[in-house]
């Protein structure tokens, strides 16, 4: 009896030892790419950028939400478009509304896109890849960085200057509107130096024409509202002009630009797109389709804007009349009868934009969808702010060639041809605008060029009365920014517009 | 380091062991004393332990009360002990029969009971301890641990959260501690650490929650939330006992809300469209459509959505033994169908204990459970369900759905029958667990005790979209592995120096491994839906993922009892615990130390005839909480789907910087907790009460802090900021009337715990940490503030609705709200989000329960009120019923039928612009008063069962929550949408699933 009892204090004795531990945590299952030693590495830090710029530019009410009060779009006057219905009818400027639930989400995608950015470009510093694949992604950081800030100050004003270099606390301040323009500018320069002409780019990343596309857009918004600094606008032009004078983009026939055999085309400065697998949707046909049609309602123009339309095959391009009637029987997404409605019976009482359905599918799912990528800058964009900004230091020859290439093309004709029919051998500047407000209809692009060139409450005036969103104030510049988001200023020791607005 | 010296330690334990051994001899002769011991009825007792005094020498009572026991001297003195009576000693000299008679003892202040890691006599006890035994549920058809708990523990707080099948119950202990750490208590079943939700309640025999720190240090970093220790049922020396508890009922809901009839919506949504029912071109609804509705109705979705549930459950016990060994054998099933359509739950439960004696000196046992828990269906999506288009039938003429509202009104969500009745799901959870121990008396006075447990936890959760529901096919596999593995060893040093100091010491080493891995697949893209989650491989798009963790702690443990005149008593124990989460700081110390003074035993008190029990207790001691995951102080980089991209049509793989701020100096959290406590009795404990004042410091909080979005990553933990929760808790229990026919009993618990946030990181005054409930509410409905509660609701001051003769400050009919602040801190004459202020508590100020048996000759009846005061609820369902929110378009509550209109100047707005849902327009009072349940039960005459061999038949009808006494407007006061597991965003209600009313019938017999 002694010795079992021996033998089992030491069994024991062996179990009490095996019971200790060296409490390390086991990290073998973590990733880390802080070395980006390969092109692989570099890839896979890029795709970050890109799909994020993608889900933020897929949801597009979510995207527009703060731009409401351009004239181009309108919103449900019931149902759930409170927070859209917030911007379209000018309920903000004294700090109100930053809890809308929709603000944040344009905001806090495209600070994403900043942070991935900044942790690229910080990375790229150490990196041992290839020199070229470092460059181009250098210059691809930068340029998404610099696109982001860009659509910021233009929304919210002046924002704090982020850039990776400094460990985040929380008590960064807003810089000026100047301070933010400059150290896009500076990455803009850097971008468009570092990325591959157009057409010499590997499937799908930007070119140097997207960097100066942003880079004249940036000076064109610099020359304006509200630091209007009017030394930038010949650099717009000359950045629009280096474009063009590119040779490689083109415009397409009318009737085919929005079509899904359209996308990826040489009219296309950048798109982002969507995956084969259609494991990505663009959610531009639900959300500019009315809900008999089965969509959202969330997104379509007002009726003083579709007025004023000129007529033509750009306009037939550009809307619908014929509003759908979809039933969903199943799931399957099939008409009723009658097909459709004319658009001043329909549920929503306007036209639809025919410009974002056309590509649209049917059969995907039980609300319409698209395959087609979303347009960032296109062409035809380019060629107007070249047309603007040329006009604004002295209208040439081939500034009035560039306006009359769109508008050739709006009616239906060979853009290069000219045709006396419809060229213009002038126009005004604010003619121009109105040319682009109409070309660029709904794409994210009319606030801005109404921001800028202090437009806001001139068009404001002219809104319809039977408009049925009904504006609670005439816009001032009190309008001209939005809020910053309630949850920004709540961490963090921002503040709040119109107090934290500072020019310069 | 630590380990080394601790090593040490045990080595010399057991040299001086080794030695101890050699030197225990004793020599024996035979004097054999037989007896019968019987209650005060001349009831034979089984089970009765027989000690023959000073000696290990003991013998236990057969089913017939008798007993054999050989004497070491003779003459002796026997001890009779028997859990619920008084102990006995008798003297004994020669070889006699013995008849003994043991009294019932109501105070039973000599039973012991489960403390950590280890037992004590009830008197002994130094800390808060709260026991619940089996017999103060078992008159209840239960089928969850947390049902077991909920009212009948003071100081513990048991919400059901969800009235789903299967239930979901929060458990606080004294409060919150931790703002974004864990909350949940620690339960030990056995010893072993378990998740409880397939423990079956009625293998329970008793719980002993743990409240202050000196009970719960002992379990170091893992005791802050308090610590629910349960014990199972063994079986006992005698007769093969079998017992079948059977019992079905139905249950419904308690409460509909007020909805709107389909015309009265449909008027709703012509006025906030500004349509004419007489203009033809309407696109919502004419007057000849209205006319329709009136007589024809439309769909009432809370009659499509609620159904009637049931459950049945069913269980077996076999159990019985001899001196040498026992065994507790019992299976459960338990089903039911929830009152909310589609869903089923059955859980299956196997539990065997078995103990052997394998000589005077070891004795060894192994518990052995395996449980499952099976949810199946889909539930209705109640947030959208009962806010769907009433003027859209469920289904067509033809019988097929209406799969979106006809005039697209209300929401534009799809038909909330469609994925309830088409899409699938299977969720299942299997547990094991074994626990072996190995008890060795080493000496008389040292015992050596080891135990070895294993926990397995693997969980598949399935389910499957199809065509009809998602377009194109969605499934999703999601299994879960996790291993847990416990080893613990005790040494147990007690020296009773003289009959006036007693002194007993634990040393005690632990260990605890836990492993996990989980694989998650997501396919979409299916052209059939034949094989549904089972084959993944015909879908389009297939996106696995998996993730592996472990994590250790390490431990030490000391403890020292003393006890002097047996009136005063001590209890110091220190813990040493290191995690393998932290990176730097991996050791935490956590002592604690209480006394006790038995006054009862002071002579003063002595003489009081009446006055039987009276102690006060105090003690204070640090617990920790290390509530945070695997890799926590770690950035982790990103790998997500939704950062692929298709740069060239197909995806490329994306790896995003981590959305987390690394953290490498975190450490443990600390929780410092004063306790004073007086127990008293009287009148053989005919009344009984028990009070605790308690104040709780946790310091050095591992708070998940936010960062703004424009700083990048989002996320940081950091050790910073306090948490005080202060209280009290009363237990009153008494005996009012006790004889032949009669027996009524009541114990009332009361339990007030105030919260308050004393600091947060440096300078920060508030956080925004609570989890989204509602989907698009850019401003948290809750937030922690320095110096309120932890959740505390916020929102703007609603002041009704501009009237006409107010036109000039507001449009007429939008709602008005309060100007508080503005940028300046002055009110600004605007209202903006610095006029969002605190508009209610979700904490309650009292809750309490209060329970009843009452028996009269064979009939027993047992109820249980439960209570809660002052608390708030965010009543977001009826937000959007009022067609607030992302999601609803138009209003479906009956509040909307009194709209502000020119006509109709009433305080609710007409219109959603500027209508915030922030608000305390939806801020209800959440007190009630329930009747949590009620069971009358009837015992069948023992005489007539001895007939047919049966030894107990009871018969019982059960009702549970009869009534519920509140002004909340929702379907209850109890269910919340808010996480069980969450405490910064408590009193929320949006689409959460109701509880129900439901009623019993059973029996239990016994043979």
């Amino acid at each position: 009896m002694k010795y079992l009892n021996k033998i089992f204090l030491i069994t024991l004795m062996v179990f009490i030892c095996h019971s200790c531990s060296d409490l390390e945590e086991d990290t073998s299952s973590l990733l880390t790419l802080d070395k980006l030693a390969t092109e692989g590495d570099i890839t896979a830090s890029l795709a970050p950028l890109y799909r994020e710029t993608l889900e933020l530019f897929k949801v597009p009410h979510f995207l527009r939400a703060a731009t409401y009060g351009g004239d181009d779009i309108t919103t449900w006057s019931a149902g759930n478009k409170a927070p859209l219905r917030t911007f379209d009818r000018f309920d903000y400027g004294s700090g109100e509304n930053a809890d809308n639930a929709w603000l944040a989400n344009a905001w806090d995608s495209y600070w994403k896109i900043i942070y991935y950015s900044n942790t690229l470009v910080e990375g790229l510093k150490t990196s041992t890849a290839p020199e070229n694949s470092i460059g181009v992604a250098n210059g691809e950081a930068r340029l998404f960085r610099a696109f982001s800030y860009l659509n910021l100050v233009r929304t919210q004003g002046n924002v704090p200057v982020i850039l990776g270099e400094d460990k985040p606390t929380g008590k960064e301040q807003r810089a000026t509107v100047l301070e933010n323009y400059q150290h896009i500018e500076a990455d803009l320069l850097i971008a468009e130096e570092l990325l591959p002409a157009p057409g010499s780019e590997s499937a799908g990343r930007v070119t140097s024409s997207f960097a100066k596309a942003v880079l004249a857009d940036l000076y064109l918004t610099w020359g304006g509202w509200p630091v209007k600094d009017a030394s930038k606008i010949p650099l717009a032009a000359s950045k629009a002009k280096e474009i063009i004078d590119t040779q490689y983009h083109t415009l397409l026939p009318i009737d085919e630009l929005w079509l899904l055999s359209g996308e990826n085309s040489t009219e296309s400065i950048f798109s982002v797109r969507v995956a084969d697998d259609q494991s990505v949707v663009n959610n531009y046909p639900s959300a500019f389709s009315f809900h008999q049609a089965r969509g959202f309602s969330d997104c379509f123009p007002e009726l003083q804007f579709f007025y004023d339309f000129p007529e033509g095959p750009r306009k037939e391009a550009t809307f619908l009349l014929d509003i759908p009637n979809r039933k969903v029987p199943g799931g399957v997404i099939t008409p009723k009868d009658p097909p459709t409605t004319p658009w001043q019976e329909s549920d929503r009482q306007h036209p639809m934009y025919q410009k974002f359905v056309a590509a649209e599918d049917l059969t995907f799912s039980n609300r319409p969808v698209s395959f087609r990528s979303i347009e960032l800058y296109r062409y035809a964009e380019v060629l107007l702010i070249y047309a603007e900004a040329q006009a604004r230091v002295g209208e040439n020859a081939s500034s009035v060639e560039a306006l009359n290439q769109v508008i050739r093309r709006a009616a239906g004709l060979p853009y290069l041809t000219p045709n006396t029919d419809v060229d213009v051998t002038t126009a005004t500047v604010d003619e121009i605008i109105a040319e682009k407000g109409w070309e660029l209809a709904g794409e994210y692009k009319r606030w801005f060029d109404l921001v800028r060139t202090e437009k806001v409450e001139e068009i404001a005036a002219l809104r319809d009365p039977s408009e049925p969103v009904e504006l609670i104030r005439q816009p001032t510049k009190a309008q001209y920014i939005v809020p910053i988001p309630i949850n920004s200023i709540l961490l963090s020791e921002l503040v709040q517009n119109p107090e934290g607005f500072k020019i310069q | 380091m630590k380990q080394t010296k601790f090593e040490k330690l045990n080595r010399k334990l057991l040299t001086f062991i080794l030695i101890v051994l050699c030197s225990s001899m004793a020599s024996y002769s035979q004097n054999i004393i037989s007896g019968t011991v019987t209650d005060e009825s001349g009831t034979p007792l089984l089970g009765v332990n027989v000690i023959e005094s000073n000696t290990q020498n003991g013998a236990i009572t057969d089913f017939d009360g008798k007993f054999n026991i050989n004497l070491n001297k003779n003459p002796s003195e026997l001890i009779f002990t028997y859990m619920g009576f008084k102990d006995k000693k008798q003297s004994v000299s020669g070889t006699s029969t013995l008849q003994v008679v043991l009294q019932e003892d109501f105070a039973q202040l000599n039973e012991v009971v489960v403390v950590g890691y280890g037992t004590a006599k009830r008197s002994d006890l130094t800390g808060a301890i709260t026991s619940v035994s089996s017999k103060d549920f078992d008159e209840q058809p239960l089928n969850d641990v947390s049902q077991a708990l909920q009212g009948r523990a003071a100081g513990v707080q048991v919400t059901q959260s969800s009235g789903e099948p299967g239930g979901v119950y929060k458990i606080r202990i004294r409060g919150a501690n931790s703002i974004t750490g864990n909350n949940d208590p620690l339960y030990v079943v056995d010893g072993q650490f378990v998740d409880i939700s397939t423990v079956n309640v009625n293998d329970i025999a008793s719980m002993e929650v743990l409240k202050d720190a000196s009970s719960t240090a002992i379990y170091g970093t893992r005791g802050a939330n308090g610590v629910i220790l349960i014990t199972t049922k063994r079986g006992r020396a005698g007769k093969t006992k079998v017992e079948i508890d059977l019992f079905t009922g139905i249950s419904n809901l308690t409460q509909k809300l007020d909805l709107m009839s389909p015309v009265e919506f449909a008027e709703g949504v012509n006025y906030s469209e500004g349509q004419d029912p007489n203009d033809p071109t309407n696109p919502f609804y004419t007057t000849s459509e209205l006319d329709y509705l009136r007589i024809n109705g439309g769909e009432d979705w809370q009659e499509r959505l609620f159904q009637t549930g049931y459950s049945t459950n069913a269980q077996i016990t076999v159990s019985g033994g001899s001196d040498a060994m026992d065994y507790y054998i019992s299976g459960n099933i338990y089903e039911a169908s929830g009152t909310v359509v589609d869903q089923k739950f059955k859980k299956l439960n196997l539990r065997s204990n078995l103990n052997a004696k394998l000589s005077e000196k070891f004795k060894i046992g192994l518990n052995f459970n395996v449980g499952q828990k099976e949810s199946t269906g889909v539930q209705a999506d109640l947030g959208s369900g009962i806010s769907w288009d009433p003027t859209t039938p469920a289904f067509d003429e033809n019988g097929n759905y209406n799969f979106n509202s006809i005039k697209n009104v209300a929401s534009g969500e799809t038909n909330p029958l469609v994925s309830v009745q088409n899409n699938s799901r299977n969720n299942t959870t299997d547990q094991l667990s074994i626990n072996g121990y190995l008890n060795f008396d080493i000496t008389k006075n040292l015992v050596f005790n080891t135990s070895l447990g294993l926990n397995k936890s693997e969980r598949h959760f399935n389910s499957y979209a199809p065509l009809i529901s998602s377009a194109n096919g969605r499934a999703n596999v999601d299994n879960y592995y996790s291993t847990k593995l416990y080893f613990t060893n005790r040494f147990t040093y007690t020296l009773d120096i003289n009959e006036n100091n007693n002194l007993k010491i634990d040393a005690i080493q632990e260990l605890v491994k836990e492993e996990s891995n989980t694989t998650q697949i997501d396919a979409n893209d299916f052209f059939t839906d034949l094989v549904t989650y089972k084959d993944l491989s015909i879908a389009g798009v297939q996106l696995a993922s998996n993730s592996e963790t472990n994590r250790e702690l390490e431990s030490f443990l000391g403890r020292i009892n003393y006890s002097l005149f047996n009136k005063y008593l001590l209890t110091a124990s220190i813990r040493a615990d290191g995690t393998s989460v932290f990176q730097k700081d991996k050791w935490g110390y956590f002592p604690s130390a209480s006394i006790a003074w038995k006054v009862y035993e002071e002579d003063f008190i002595k003489n009081i005839e009446s006055i039987n029990n009276l102690k006060v207790r105090l003690s204070y001691g640090q617990v920790g909480n290390q509530g945070i995951g695997v890799y926590g102080t770690r950035s982790r980089a990103v790998i997500d789907e939704l950062i692929n991209y298709p740069f060239n049509g197909s995806l490329t793989t994306g790896v995003a910087p981590s959305n987390r701020v690394a953290n490498p100096d975190l450490t443990w959290e600390t929780t410092d907790q004063f306790d004073v406590g007086v127990d008293f009795g009287m009148l053989n404990s005919a009344l009984t009460l028990s009070v605790d004042y308690y104040k709780k410091i946790t310091s050095n909080l591992l708070l998940d802090t936010q960062l703004p979005s424009f700083v990048g990553p989002t996320r940081q933990y950091v050790n910073s900021g306090e948490v005080e929760n202060k209280g009290f808790e009363i237990t009153l229990g008494a005996r009012f009337l006790q004889n032949d026919n009669w027996n009524i009993e009541s114990i009332l618990s009361v339990s007030r715990n105030r919260n308050k946030v004393l600091s947060l990181n440096d300078g920060v005054t508030s956080l925004e940490v609570g989890a989204a409930i509602v989907p698009n509410l850019p401003v948290n409905p809750t937030r922690v503030e320095v110096g309120l509660p932890i959740s505390t609701l916020r929102g703007y001051v609603f002041e009704g609705v501009y009237q006409l003769d107010e036109a000039a400050e507001g449009t007429p009919g939008t709602a008005k709200y309060k100007d508080i602040s503005g940028p300046d801190g002055i009110p600004d004459g605007l209202i903006t989000t610095d006029d969002i202020t605190n508009v209610g508590d979700g904490n309650a100020d009292v809750t309490w329960g209060w329970n009843w048996d009452v028996s009269y000759k064979n009939w027993n009846l047992n109820f249980l009120l439960i209570g809660s005061e002052g608390n708030d609820i965010y009543n977001f369902q009826r937000a959007r019923l009022m067609a607030l929110g992302a999601q609803q378009f138009n209003a479906v509550h009956a509040d909307y039928l009194n709209r502000w209109t020119p006509e109709n100047p009433s305080n609710i707005p007409s219109s959603n612009d500027g209508t915030e849902m922030l608000s305390s327009q939806f801020i209800e009072d959440g007190s009630f008063i329930s009747m949590k349940s009620i069971a009358l039960g009837y015992n069948v005459d023992s005489d007539f069962l001895e007939r047919i061999g049966v030894t107990k038949l009871r018969l019982y009808g059960s009702v549970e929550n009869l009534f519920i006494i509140t002004d909340y407007t929702g379907f209850d006061p109890e269910s919340t949408a808010s996480n069980a597991k969450d405490d910064a965003d408590v009193g929320i209600d949006y689409g959460s699933y109701p509880i129900s009313r439901s009623f019993i019938i059973g029996l239990n017999i016994a043979f």
